[in-house]
């Protein structure tokens, strides 16, 4: 047992129900997260597969440096043929599974196969030296806090938990992973959402996988003192910088002010960039709760000096969800004509307890209004329609399976999804670049895969800063790094070196993230993808928004310029996450 | 004449321009010049108070003047800065 490194990986057959430990290969070694997920999905998963059948793998993998005293570098990547898309799908999430599953030395968990049995449900326990797939059936159905909550009492105090709610189990499109966080309460908050990897992790009747990694110390570097050194020396630096100032204070949620007044605040399906409820949807009236109500800001991983994970409480001062995030406000908010943080916060836990991503879900909740199926505003409605995907109704199931599904299902005209994925609040009509980013990505609309909010940015820039920042974000989701931690590739690589204790040059860590976009790139090429799929829906050439009239108008010649490598400049490596 | 340097995330409604020179005494005419060329700039840099909002930050030659940074004196020749901080989802 043990490769190279020591580092060691889980294979879980579904089928025939086992699971073993296996050494980690080496040439893997400098690969993680997102990175990894790709090499392994395209080497091992055929790209043609159901995306909720037996021969889907559901790949689970921490970042490289998770495990580490790097700070805020636990994020775990969850990775397959996404049921949403039809293409290659990662999504990563805080909380303490990443950090846990790497100081035990386990750097992947490979999930192939399914039960013949689709009522069965099962659940994988991991250990130091242990791994095992037990029966679940008693867990069926379970939203993700009851779910947890009754873990919790079974479990170790030190265990993690990453689970699935009842719309993964109902194999939905817009279903996400849940990884709890590092409180003692083990909330299961933080969300890998995008792409359905929840249904995908429910087709195999996974519920929940348990990760005790008990006392375990820190993974240890190769170059302890450079590491530690460099541990300080970024901390440092990050608490410093004016830039980041928001984040710890606030969270991402007060960012709402400024999108709005970039056109970038979605309001009722898209059709305006601006909304006139953006001061009681802002999130320092979340922030201004906290001193009446409780709550604040906390980490939602051991180890984060980001901190932008906000705590909510209700009115009478219990926790009701936590991270009420920019992205969930604005979809499940201002996009569905929504006014209130506190309607909006009620969203997010439903969509947290039932396993759905909220920027897939709020999409497919306002192509429903718009479409005439509910009053845009209507807040009790859309809490109703969040409690009939829990229950299964043929409406719940279509707005589950997100915004395309309901779209087409309701003949509507005005579907914002690229390669079947709803786009995120930062729209592309102002943010031109950031269109290009959701076009040409594997992953479809997903702003995480390489968001440049620079508007008015030239055209002739937009194809290279687009690419800039899919490498960039690329090779920090697989490092482990959360994207706040707003690191470049010259810092990336240092924190590679150390740990290691090889050098890992300018060219190796920017091929790094290349290839994992090329990876990426060759699954969906693979599945039948061609550039007739990297196209804005109609919507976005037609609705106008703002004074200037923004649409999105940038040539299809522009945006294929993003799959030709520019040459590596001093910019590439300068450029944060 | 102050000169005042645009970020990128601010760029839409100076059309991409990334420095513009204006005539002003203060911070606060300078963005205000800014804003009658370009309008919609100015509420990026201002709450409705008047003061830097949470995501932006105003330096005067290199020196970040804070929330409070619109009465600051400004000179001819000085170089008024805008930081936008980092924002995602």
């Amino acid at each position: 047992m043990g490769g190279p490194t020591g580092d060691r990986m889980i294979r879980v057959d579904m089928t025939h129900q086992t699971a073993s430990i296996e050494a980690f290969p080496d040439e893997w070694k400098m690969l993680g997260g997102r990175g990894l997920s790709a090499r392994i999905l395209l080497q091992e998963c055929d790209p043609r597969c159901d995306p909720l059948g037996p021969d889907n793998t559901l790949v689970i993998a921490p970042g490289v440096l998770a495990g580490t005293a790097a700070p805020t570098s636990g994020r775990i990547s969850i990775g397959g043929k996404s049921p949403l898309t039809g293409g290659i799908k990662e999504a990563n999430a805080g909380g303490n599974p990443g950090q846990d599953l790497m100081r035990l030395g386990y750097r992947v968990i490979v999930v192939t196969g399914q039960p013949a049995d689709p009522e069965r449900r099962y659940a994988l326990e991991v250990e130091a030296d242990s791994v095992k797939l037990i029966p679940a059936d008693e867990h069926k159905g379970k939203w993700n806090y009851a779910l947890i909550d009754d873990l919790g009492k079974t479990y170790s105090k030190t265990a993690s938990f990453i689970s699935i709610g009842p719309a993964g189990e109902m194999r939905l499109s817009g279903a996400s992973v849940a990884c709890t966080d590092q409180e003692s309460e083990r909330h299961p908050a933080r969300h890998a959402g995008r792409g359905g990897l929840g249904a995908v992790m429910g087709s195999k009747g996974l519920k929940y996988v348990a990760v005790d990694a008990g006392k375990r110390p820190a993974r240890k570097p190769d170059n302890a003192k450079e590491f530690a050194g460099l541990c300080k020396q970024y901390t440092k630096y990050y608490l410093a910088g004016p830039g980041q100032e928001p984040f710890p204070k606030w969270g991402t949620s007060v960012g709402c002010v400024e999108a709005d007044a970039l056109y970038t605040f979605p309001y009722k399906n898209r059709v305006e960039g601006r909304s006139p409820d953006v001061e009681t949807l802002d999130g320092m009236r979340i922030v201004e709760s906290f001193e009446e109500r409780g709550g604040g800001m906390h980490n939602c991983m051991t180890g984060c000096i980001v901190r932008c994970s906000n705590v909510v409480h209700d009115k009478d001062g219990n926790y009701k969800t936590s991270a009420l995030e920019f992205e969930t406000l604005t979809l499940l908010g201002s996009n569905c004509g929504i006014a209130s943080w506190e309607d909006v916060a009620d969203l997010d836990r439903l969509c947290d307890e039932i396993g759905l991503d909220t920027i897939e879900t709020g999409a497919a909740i306002a192509v429903y209004m718009d479409s005439g199926g509910m009053e845009f505003g209507d807040a009790e409605g859309a809490k109703r329609v969040l409690r009939e995907i829990a229950e299964g109704t043929e409406l719940g199931r279509a707005i589950g399976d997100g915004a395309a599904a309901i779209g087409k299902k309701r003949k509507h005209h005005r579907i914002p999804v690229v390669k079947g994925q709803a786009l995120p609040a930062w729209d592309p009509r102002p943010l031109k670049a950031s269109g290009i980013t959701y076009c040409t990505s594997a992953m479809g609309a997903d702003h995480t895969a390489g968001l440049i909010v620079e508007p008015g940015q030239p055209q002739e820039e937009m194809a290279e800063a687009s690419q800039q920042s899919q490498i960039v974000n690329a090779a920090v989701d697989s490092s482990g790094f959360c994207q706040f931690m707003m690191l470049n590739l010259d810092e990336l690589r240092g924190f590679y070196g150390a740990f290691y204790g090889e050098e890992m040059t300018r060219e190796r860590i920017a091929d790094l993230g290349w290839e994992v976009l090329q990876d990426e790139w060759e699954f969906n090429r693979r599945a039948g993808f061609s550039p007739e799929d990297d196209v804005m829906p109609d919507c976005m050439k037609q609705d106008a928004i703002g004074p200037a009239k923004l649409v999105w108008d940038v040539p299809s010649e522009v945006v294929a310029q993003a799959y030709e490598r520019f040459e590596n400049s001093d910019e590439l490596f300068q450029l944060r996450s | 004449m102050p000169e005042v340097q645009i970020p990128p995330r601010y760029r839409g409604p100076t059309n991409g321009q990334s420095q513009i020179a204006v005539d002003g005494h203060t911070v606060r005419e300078c963005i205000e010049a800014v804003e009658a060329r370009h309008p919609g700039f100015l509420e990026l840099v201002f709450d409705t108070q008047g003061n830097v909002r949470l995501f932006a930050r105003v330096f005067l030659n290199g020196d970040d003047l804070g929330r409070e940074a619109a009465d600051a004196p400004v000179d001819s020749g000085d170089r008024i800065e805008i930081l936008a901080a980092v924002a995602g989802g």
